[in-house]
């Protein structure tokens, strides 16, 4: 049984059918990556699993049980995390205590969750530094592992990652994504990327997303031999992968 | 000299009534971005309980507590029945509806009352002790005393409790808020509760100092307003100056200026602040915002 599985997903934004069917399946342990241009429905698809929007119809099943209209309160305490595109730091919070706030979901103290926040900068050395600024004085990338850590803190068993490539320069992005290898070992990841490459590299399994809808799925080495979706989402130098 | 330490310390102790009921405007706003234009009418409707019970001759400390108790409960109400379920509306409706429950509440307490002022007597016997050329009210000590425990404890409160900082978090993006697993009606709950609190402890403190009437709480939220624009609006530290400041304005104008026009120097100091400073003393960190 996969750990997520999202069946005939129709997600409506008043008049536009943001998503119109979508199928896939995370099983455990895996890295999965959701492809696809700007407007295809990635993002919807990851508010829809963490109960942002509501499902007009089709079924999000997680560990088995339906989780389609419940809210997000409810999805994140299920073990379901999302690091939303944009990162949402808490601009007048602190880098700690924001990683803190992402324990909210689970009933433990506040001083272990002050330990684990401290443990977390084991994971992100680059942010322990500037545990006592300000959310909005950060840096991109600093806010995206910031976000990325707090949503660890929930200690997902699913973690929904939203374009945390976007904006960053070049070894930022490395750096990030030296994160989610690591991040894979002990939870199921599910990455929306805008950055092909990136996205596969890590990747066990991958989606490419079209106006709503799964158009192909598959291994990254699969993606990467499809010539039309290998020129259309992956870039000119795709076919060398080929 | 004597005059000017006279003025400064009536000043401050009603310019701290004006800084807790802003704080409440404050806290209201950066939880839900709405003005609570009722939060006057709870300081007035705190001082008629702390009538009603004084009257029916309960000792002054149970009416206190009897009325605070009834502020937590009417900021359940208040937000059940007016922000509840309007809560995914824009904010016209919620500043509407606000208005609307301000009337229905002095109304409701006219009908019950009449228009009569109330006297409420203060917390001490003593009416005040000399202090050198100063003459300290037994009340003004009692509010200065409050709103310093008051300003600490929300310091405490919002900057070093985690209960704090869910708060915060709700204030600054519900949506990540609710995606940690902060529930979101509950810290606006809370916010609701802590304002009538507040609002109501302000009506109880400066009930002995002025009459209790249906206007009081009129007459406190307008100062209060102006007092958390010349703060700068959405600031808690910016509240509570602001009103500290405005209530030493107005006594200094009315002891040197004009006794009649008491009233208006603390829109004169609004206009004035809202031509030339208009983000306030504190600024509006903008980049909190983004």
């Amino acid at each position: 049984m996969p750990l997520l599985e999202i069946r005939n997903l129709v997600v409506r934004y008043g008049e536009i059918e943001a998503l119109r069917g979508v199928t896939i399946a995370v099983e455990q342990g895996q890295v999965v990556t959701l492809l696809g241009a700007n407007g295809a429905g990635k993002s919807t698809t990851l508010r829809a699993i963490s109960g942002l929007a509501k499902p007009a119809s089709g079924d999000i099943l997680f560990d088995g049980h339906s989780i389609a209209g419940l809210g997000p309160e409810a999805i994140v305490r299920l073990g379901i995390s999302h690091v939303p595109e944009g990162r949402r730091v808490f601009p007048g919070l602190t880098v700690k205590e924001n990683i803190m706030l992402g324990a909210s979901n689970r009933k433990v103290s506040a001083s272990q969750i002050s330990r684990e926040a401290d443990a977390m900068f084991d994971l992100f050395p680059d942010i322990r530094a500037f545990s006592n600024a300000l959310g909005w004085t950060l840096s991109g990338g600093q806010l995206q592992m910031v976000a990325v850590a707090r949503g660890l803190m929930a200690k997902p068993r699913l973690l929904l990652l939203d374009e945390p490539s976007l904006g960053l320069a070049p070894v930022i992005v490395q750096a990030v994504f030296r994160i989610i290898s690591q991040i894979r070992k002990d939870t199921t990841v599910l990455l929306v990327e805008q950055n092909a490459r990136m996205g596969l590299s890590v990747a066990d399994h991958g989606f490419v997303l079209e106006t709503g809808r799964i158009v192909l799925g598959g291994k990254p080495d699969e993606l990467w031999g499809n010539e039309a979706i290998a020129a259309a989402y992956l870039g000119s130098h795709a076919k060398s992968h080929a | 000299m004597d005059l000017v330490l006279q003025l400064l310390f009536t000043g401050i102790g009603i310019g701290a009534v004006y800084a807790l009921v802003a704080l409440g405007f404050v806290l209201i706003f950066r939880a839900t971005n709405v003005v609570n234009f009722a939060q006057g009418e709870f300081s007035m409707v705190a001082a008629y309980l702390m009538v009603v019970c004084v009257e029916l001759g309960l000792p002054y400390w149970l009416s206190f507590v009897i009325a605070l108790a009834g502020m937590a409960l009417l900021g359940v109400i208040f937000n059940l029945g007016v922000y509840y379920p309007l809560r995914h509306r824009t904010y016209l409706p919620v500043i509407i509806a606000t208005i609307g429950a301000s009337i229905l509440l002095s109304n409701s307490v006219l009908a019950i009352y009449g228009p009569q002022p109330q006297v409420l007597q203060g917390w001490f016997d003593t009416p005040g002790i000399q202090l050198g050329p100063v003459y300290l009210d037994s009340q003004y000590l009692l509010i200065i005393g409050v709103t310093i425990l008051l300003v600490l404890f929300n310091f405490w409160f919002f900057e070093k409790t985690l209960l704090g900082k869910k708060l915060q978090a709700t204030s600054q993006d519900k949506e990540m808020a609710s995606l940690l697993g902060i529930s979101v009606s509950t810290m606006i709950m809370i916010t609701f509760i802590y304002s009538a609190v507040l609002g109501g402890l302000a009506g109880i403190l400066v009930a002995p100092v002025l009459f209790v009437s249906i206007q009081m709480g009129s007459t406190i939220a307008l100062k209060a307003f102006a007092a958390t624009i010349i703060g700068g609006f959405g600031d808690v530290a910016g509240a509570i100056v602001g009103g500290l400041a405005l209530g030493v304005i107005e006594t200094f104008g009315a002891a040197y200026i004009s006794v009649p026009y008491k009233d208006g120097f603390a829109f004169l100091v609004l206009i004035a602040f809202l031509v030339f400073r208009p983000q306030g003393i504190f600024g509006e960190r903008v980049a909190e915002k983004a």
